[in-house]
C-alpha cells in the first residue's frame, strides 16, 4: 500500500493500472523501468492523457488510494441531499384521505372513528385469532394486548380494524384460511404509542482501534384487542364449566375455498 | 413553544397543562400519568418543534417503566381450544 502511494507522488500522472496490482517489494525496481517508455511515446498526448486519466482513477475499481476520500466526500453530500428531500416527502404525502387508506392497507388495518364512553372492552370470550400487521403475525384473543410498529395515521384512543387475520379458532370450530379469510375481522383499540427501551449497539474491532456506540429507541404502538367476529362464539352463561369440558375437543372444519 | 402550546391545548382537553416560570434550573417537560408515575424531559436548547414532538410523545405514552419487553404479546388466557400436550390427539 505505502509503495503504491510513493507511485503516485512520484509521478503524478495516471499510471499504468498493470504495475500498480503488482506485489510491492518487486514492484518498485520492475515499474519503474517500463514507465519512462509509455512516458517517452504519448508525450505529445500527455497533457489530453492528463484529464482523461485522472477522471479514470476516480472510478477505477480500486478506492483503496487518496483519491477515495475526495469522491467519497461528493457522494455523500448528494446523498444526504436526496435522503433530505426523500424523508421530507414522506412527511408531507399523506394528507389526502384516499393516500391514507392506501397505506392503512398495507399494514392491514383500516381506522375507525374515536370512541368515547363507548363500552368496548367485554369480558373474556373463548375465541382466538391469528392476524397479521405489518410483517408480524400474532395468535390473538379478547382482551390481548399486543406491541406492534409504530403504525401511522392513528392517534391513541382510535379504533382499528385489522383486516388479514389467517386463522380463526373457539373451543368447538376451527376456520383456516387460505391464507386469508374474507369475512373474518378483529377489532383493536390503540393505547399507546411508546417508545421502547434504549438499546445500545456497540460495535468494536479489537487492536483496530475501532470502537463505535450507536442507542436506537424503537417505535411502538401497543393495541388492545377487543373483539374478533367471523366464527360462532359458544355462549357461557352460569353453567360455564360442564359446557367446556365437554366441548374441549374441536371438530376441525376444512378451509374456505 | 408559545405559539404551539394553544394548538396543543385544545387538541387534548382531558390534559391540565400548566406552565411555570423555573429559575435556576433547565427547562423541562413534566409529565404527571394516572399511576403516579412522573416523567421528565429536558427541552434544553430545543426548538418548538422538538418540544412539541416530546410533549406528544409523553402524551402518547402510558406511565409505565421503560423496560425491555419480555414478549409482544401479553394475554392472560393463552390457550382457547387446550394447551397442547404429547397426549393430545386429534
Amino acid at each position: 500500500m505505502a509503495h503504491r502511494r510513493c507511485l503516485h507522488s512520484a509521478l503524478l500522472h495516471g499510471t499504468a493500472l498493470i504495475s500498480l496490482k503488482k506485489s510491492p517489494p518487486l514492484s518498485i525496481v520492475n515499474a519503474l523501468t517500463p514507465k519512462p517508455n509509455p512516458v517517452i511515446t504519448t508525450s505529445n498526448l500527455e497533457p489530453s492523457w492528463f484529464t482523461p486519466w485522472f477522471y479514470v482513477r476516480h472510478f477505477s475499481s480500486r478506492k483503496s488510494d487518496d483519491s477515495e476520500n475526495e469522491a467519497e466526500m461528493e457522494d455523500s453530500s448528494d446523498v444526504e441531499e436526496e435522503s433530505d428531500e426523500m424523508a421530507s416527502d414522506m412527511v408531507r404525502d399523506y394528507s389526502p384521505g384516499e393516500k391514507e387508506a392506501e397505506a392503512a392497507a398495507i399494514g392491514y388495518k383500516v381506522v375507525g372513528p374515536l370512541q368515547r364512553s363507548d363500552r368496548v372492552f367485554k369480558d373474556y370470550e373463548p375465541v382466538f385469532a391469528v392476524v397479521q400487521i405489518g410483517s408480524h403475525q400474532f395468535k390473538v384473543s379478547n382482551g390481548d394486548s399486543i406491541f406492534t410498529e409504530r403504525l401511522k395515521f392513528c392517534e391513541v384512543n382510535d379504533k382499528l380494524i385489522l383486516n388479514k387475520v389467517l386463522l380463526l379458532g373457539s373451543p368447538t370450530q376451527t376456520i383456516i384460511g387460505r391464507p386469508i379469510l374474507p369475512d373474518a375481522a378483529v377489532h383493536a383499540v390503540v393505547e399507546e404509542h411508546a417508545l421502547d427501551a434504549k438499546v445500545i449497539i456497540f460495535k468494536k474491532k479489537r487492536r483496530k482501534n475501532y470502537r463505535r456506540t450507536k442507542g436506537h429507541r424503537q417505535e411502538l404502538t401497543k393495541l388492545r384487542i377487543t373483539y374478533i367476529q367471523g366464527i360462532e362464539k359458544p355462549e357461557i352463561k352460569t353453567d360455564g364449566k360442564p359446557l367446556k369440558a365437554a366441548d374441549k375437543k374441536p371438530e376441525k372444519i376444512a378451509a374456505i375455498a | 413553544m408559545e405559539s404551539e402550546l394553544p394548538t396543543f391545548k385544545e387538541k387534548n382537553p382531558q390534559l391540565e397543562v400548566v406552565t411555570e416560570l423555573i429559575r435556576g434550573q433547565h427547562p423541562h417537560l413534566k409529565g404527571f400519568y394516572k399511576n403516579k408515575n412522573e416523567r421528565v424531559v429536558c427541552v434544553k436548547n430545543m426548538t418548538p418543534e422538538d418540544i412539541l414532538l416530546y410533549g406528544t410523545r409523553l402524551r402518547n405514552a402510558l406511565g409505565r417503566k421503560v423496560v425491555k419487553l419480555k414478549t409482544r404479546h401479553v394475554t392472560k388466557h393463552p390457550s382457547v381450544q387446550g394447551t397442547w400436550t404429547t397426549d393430545v390427539k386429534f
